[in-house]
């Protein structure tokens, strides 16, 4: 479904490349992570994949990358806009504001795009009743929350029925509850199965708990592409600034301290976390 | 802080149901009849007879009045005491000490309310009926470029939001000891610190607002379509054009020298 060779990307009026030759495949139906310290290319490497470089930001690009059998480079940003999809950090910037309802909001893209208004109607709900603002249709966007203007985001891009979703911070704003939200959306999208997922996240226990896949970047360049638990584990990821999660430090802590004789991978998740925990060496020790 | 920046005033309303160009025509000819009237009173007939029953109409004349009266207040004093006595000859009525409160004066005065009165409350009809996005329809339809909807539409959704920012920095740069009270160069001072972050704020926001509305093919070329749908009839469009009509002919007939009243 994607399909990166080499890319290798300058923002103008920079010596430095924030993408250095990057290389990767993404199969069809794949949720995979994008994880790094700032400054890493990450959010550079989502407007790559979803067209804003080079339509949008230009400077200095080489490689190639194909989504949805498109060459970006070739294909206008208009016609990329149907089959990627692409939510960012601020929830109010994504609003467009050209609507003045929720209902509208969301309908606005497929208005661009040409869509019947029967078909609308149909995928308006739809889309609202995925992300749970059906209540909210005739509202006014502005008056929603963070974690609910995120979700209209969301909604807006959903709508559009893109192959590829790509998600830059998506949760970055939001409060707990909000962050919440935005991922019970996108487990829900998941379960549904068809959409690849492309999530560049900094909240390492989500991307544990969702990820098949984590791809680290720092520099511009990938440094570890693997498993979650291969990855947020990795100590040459958690050196160049990827960090870990808490369930990660709290078993390398007690492994340390000899308090865990556990043997094997350190936790990314809850439940891995509580099979390292309960472990019968564990019990042992304490006893 | 209210989420728009829009009087619209939603009611289940006749009025409201009209084509939006009906009613932008309505109080297009309640602005032109009320200004462009000579005299004193069809300025005011014009209020009473046409654009308040259409407010009663529309369930929206109280918002209607309270919206009128402190615009047109403060003219009226300004104007009664400025134009009843400071006038050059003229009928005296009454006497205060040195000045004098001339006919002439007030009749002005007056008849310069009137077409204040008339103008607002033209706007206000229009402004309470009728959604922004629903009159940005009607007039992209017509080939109003949609960009400039756009535009206006964005901006009624983002001055409260602006105004919130605002108040934001203001707090900020207080809190580390900014004074912005005081004598006027001590708040023209004031006024660096509070403006740089917001436009600086505001630019950033303008590049993600861009990226937003490309990833909803914005710019895209081709045929689009809308799910808003706006119900006109041919008794409006022939209402409209009737108001075109009589609007000319009652403006013709005052331009025309002779025929005036």
């Amino acid at each position: 479904m994607i399909s990166v060779r080499h890319l290798t990307f300058a923002y103008p009026l920079t010596s430095t490349a924030s993408l250095w030759d990057v290389s990767f495949d993404v199969p069809a139906g794949q949720f995979c992570a994008v994880v790094g310290p700032n400054r890493a290319g990450k959010s550079t490497l989502c407007y790559a994949l979803s067209g804003f470089i080079p339509h949008f930001y230009r400077g200095e690009i080489s490689g190639e990358v194909v989504v949805a059998d498109m060459v970006v480079a070739a294909t206008p940003l208009a016609a990329l806009v149907g089959k990627v999809g692409l939510v960012f950090q601020n929830p109010f910037n994504q609003i467009t504001g050209a609507r003045m309802t929720v209902r509208g909001e969301v309908a606005f893209g497929m208005e661009n795009l040409g869509v019947p208004r029967e078909d609308m109607l149909i995928r308006v709900n739809e889309a609202l009743e995925m992300v749970g603002l059906s209540g909210l249709a005739d509202r006014s966007p502005a008056q929603l929350s963070g974690g609910q203007q995120q979700r209209l985001a969301l909604a807006s891009v959903l709508v559009l029925r893109p192959q590829v979703l790509i998600l830059d911070e998506p949760t970055s704003q939001l409060d707990p509850l909000g962050t919440r939200e935005v991922f019970t959306v996108l487990a829900r999208l998941v379960e549904a199965g068809g959409t690849t997922v492309i999530l560049v996240e900094h909240k390492l226990e989500w991307v544990g708990a969702f990820a098949d896949r984590v791809i680290a970047l720092a520099g511009g360049q990938i440094i570890a592409d693997a498993p979650p638990r291969d990855v947020l584990n990795s100590p040459e990821a958690a050196a160049a600034g990827v960090g870990q999660t808490r369930y990660t430090q709290a078993a390398r802590r007690a492994r340390e301290s000899a308090l865990s004789t556990a043997a094997g991978a350190l936790p990314v998740t809850l439940e891995q976390a509580v099979r390292f925990f309960s472990s019968r060496s564990v019990d042992e020790h304490i006893a | 802080m209210t989420s728009s920046f829009s009087l619209y005033a939603p009611r289940a309303s006749r009025y409201h149901d009209l084509h939006p160009l009906t009613k932008l025509a309505i109080s297009a000819a309640i602005m032109i009849a009320g200004a462009g009237l000579g005299g004193v009173w069809p300025a005011f007939a014009v209020f009473f007879a046409v654009a308040l029953p259409l407010a009663i109409w529309g369930k929206v004349a109280i918002s209607l009045l309270r919206a009128v009266w402190p615009i047109a207040l403060p003219f009226a004093i300004s104007l009664f005491l400025i134009r009843g006595f400071i006038w050059p000859g003229g009928t005296i009525i009454a006497t205060l000490g040195p000045i004098s409160l001339k006919a002439e004066g007030l009749e002005f005065a007056l008849a310069a309310l009137g077409r204040i009165v008339a103008m607002v409350s033209a706007f206000l009809l229009l402004s309470l009926t009728t959604a922004p996005d629903a009159l940005m329809l009607a007039l992209t339809e017509r080939g109003f470029p949609p960009m400039i909807a756009y535009i206006v539409l964005t901006t009624i959704q983002i001055v409260p939001r602006f105004q919130a920012r605002a108040a934001t920095i203001l707090d900020a740069q207080r809190s580390r000891g900014l004074e912005t009270e005081g004598w006027l160069p001590r708040r023209l001072r004031a006024l660096l610190p509070l403006v740089t972050p917001l436009i600086l704020s505001s630019l950033v926001d303008v590049e993600e607002r861009a990226i937003a509305l490309e990833a909803r093919a914005f710019s895209r070329v081709g045929v689009k379509t809308s799910l808003l749908v706006l119900r006109d009839t041919p008794f409006q469009r022939t209402a409209r054009w009737l108001i075109v009509v009589i609007l000319a002919a009652v403006m013709g007939l005052r331009f025309v020298p002779g025929i005036a009243p």
